[in-house]
Formats: structure tokens, sequence, C-alpha cells
């Protein structure tokens, strides 16, 4: 998958300043069990699949995603966070073949 | 035009197949996953199993009633519950292979208790969600999803 590891993210484009907002990704992931074979060969495809996503805003740790192969594929995640400043939002995620991929948006607060 | 010679070819060749078949059928076997109960998976997780849970009303556990597919079933948490107080958020699937799904960490910035993404359901069971509290104590609640199409395939 030449996309593996790609993410979208969303986040309102204004926010008051004391508002609690909802933060959603998509990641493009296979998220493979590892029970699943392939109809071809009848071979166990090999797990793959995110096992930690880290938020961050400026440098500050929101929330912390422990995640299994039970997640389905591309994986859609939504938290709420309540933003006091501007900044910029890190998301840290990676997967269990070693894979790390790091995405940053804008948080706009007025 | 088939000959009898040719006819002989193609069922030695099915005769071989048959022979080598059987070999390929325990190896797909011994793939099988080891099916973990949900009993197993709290302790894991949590430390204490079903009865260590108290069930509340204060989470609230969106999910479809019945799902087309077990590949792809929306699930969303929230609590009414401050945030400070909380310190982690769990979900299971009671039925699936590894009932574990996921385990949230939250802090004071995420302002309210609330969590959603889709999920895979093997068969028809419950979608549970646990939380515990910064003072150790867990609550759970659960939502029946009936499942057309498992999805851990």
């Amino acid at each position: 998958m030449a996309r593996l590891g790609r993410a979208i993210v969303r986040v309102p484009r204004r926010i008051s300043k004391g508002q609690v907002f909802k933060v959603q990704m998509v990641i493009t992931h296979p998220m493979e069990t590892g029970f699943r074979k392939d109809k071809k060969t009848g071979k166990v495809i090999p797990a793959h699949y995110i096992t930690k996503v880290e938020f961050l805003f400026n440098g500050k740790k929101v929330t912390t995603l422990h995640t299994g192969p039970g997640i389905s594929k591309n994986p859609y995640f939504a938290v709420k966070m309540k933003a006091t400043e501007s900044g910029t939002l890190t998301i840290k995620y990676e997967d269990n073949k070693g894979g790390k991929w790091e995405k940053t948006v804008k948080v706009n607060v007025s | 035009m088939i000959t009898r010679r040719d006819l002989f070819k193609v069922a030695g060749v099915g005769a071989v197949a048959l022979v080598a078949a059987p070999g390929a059928v325990s190896q797909s076997f011994g793939a099988k996953p080891k099916k973990i109960s949900i009993e197993d998976a709290l302790k894991e997780h949590l430390g204490v199993g079903l009865s260590g849970l108290k069930e509340s009303n204060l989470i609230n556990v969106k999910a479809p009633t019945i799902a087309e597919s077990g590949a792809n079933v929306p699930v969303q948490v929230s609590a009414n519950i401050p945030v400070d107080q909380v310190q982690a958020l769990y979900i299971f699937a009671d039925a699936n292979f590894n009932p574990w799904i996921t385990t949230v960490e939250f802090s004071p910035m995420n302002g309210e208790v609330f969590f959603a993404t889709r999920i895979k359901l093997a068969k028809t069971s419950p979608v549970r969600a646990v939380i515990k509290m910064k003072d150790g104590s867990l609550l759970t609640a659960s939502k029946e999803v009936k499942v057309t199409v498992g999805g851990c395939g």
C-alpha cells in the first residue's frame, strides 16, 4: 500500500476560547489481525495494525490511544479537546511493524 | 478431443492433489487463533473480572442495534463524568477472538469524556465500555450489537 500511514485530520475552523471541540482523524492502514488468510495462496497474512496514537497540543499530552487489531481497517478516531490558546496539535502514531508517522494541524482559537 | 491417454493424465494429477490436500488442511487449522474470553481479557487489562465492574448509567455507549457488516461498526462513548476524575476508557467486544479493542488515556485538556471510532465485531455481542476512575473504581456500560456478517475474517 503506497499510501500507508497517511492521515487526514479535521478540526473546526473557528474555535472560541474555552470551547470543547472535536478532533477527527482517519489513517490509511490495513489493520490486519494476523488471523486472516490470503484466498489465493492460503497463507496467513501477518498482523499489521496501529498500536499507539498520541495527541499532543503545544507539546503537552492530551490523549493517548492504545489500539489493537479490533479497530476497523482505515481507522477513524474522534476525541474532544478544550483549547484555551492557539497552537499546533501534533498527532504521533505507530504500528506493530515499526512504522512511525506524525501529523500536525494548526488550531486557531479566537 | 480428449483421448483415453489424456484422461488418465488428468486423473493422475487429481490423485496427487488429493494426497497433498490433508497436509494443507491441517496446516491451516494450525493457524487458528486461540480465543480469549472476555473474563480473561478484563483480568489482563483491568486486573478484575466481570464481577468487579459496576454498571453505571453515566456512561453512554452509542452503536447501531443491527450492523450489516461486522468489519466496520461505529461506536461512540461519552460519559457524564468530569474528565479530571477519569483515568482511562477501555472498549471491549465480548465475542471477539481478542475482546480488547482499545484503551484511551484522558487528561484534563480533553474537556469532556468522549471517544468515537469504528471497530470489528466477529459476531453478535455486547460492546462494552469500561471507565477507570482515578480513585480506582471501574464503571461499565454496554450495548448489544446484532451482526449479520462477521468482520474478523
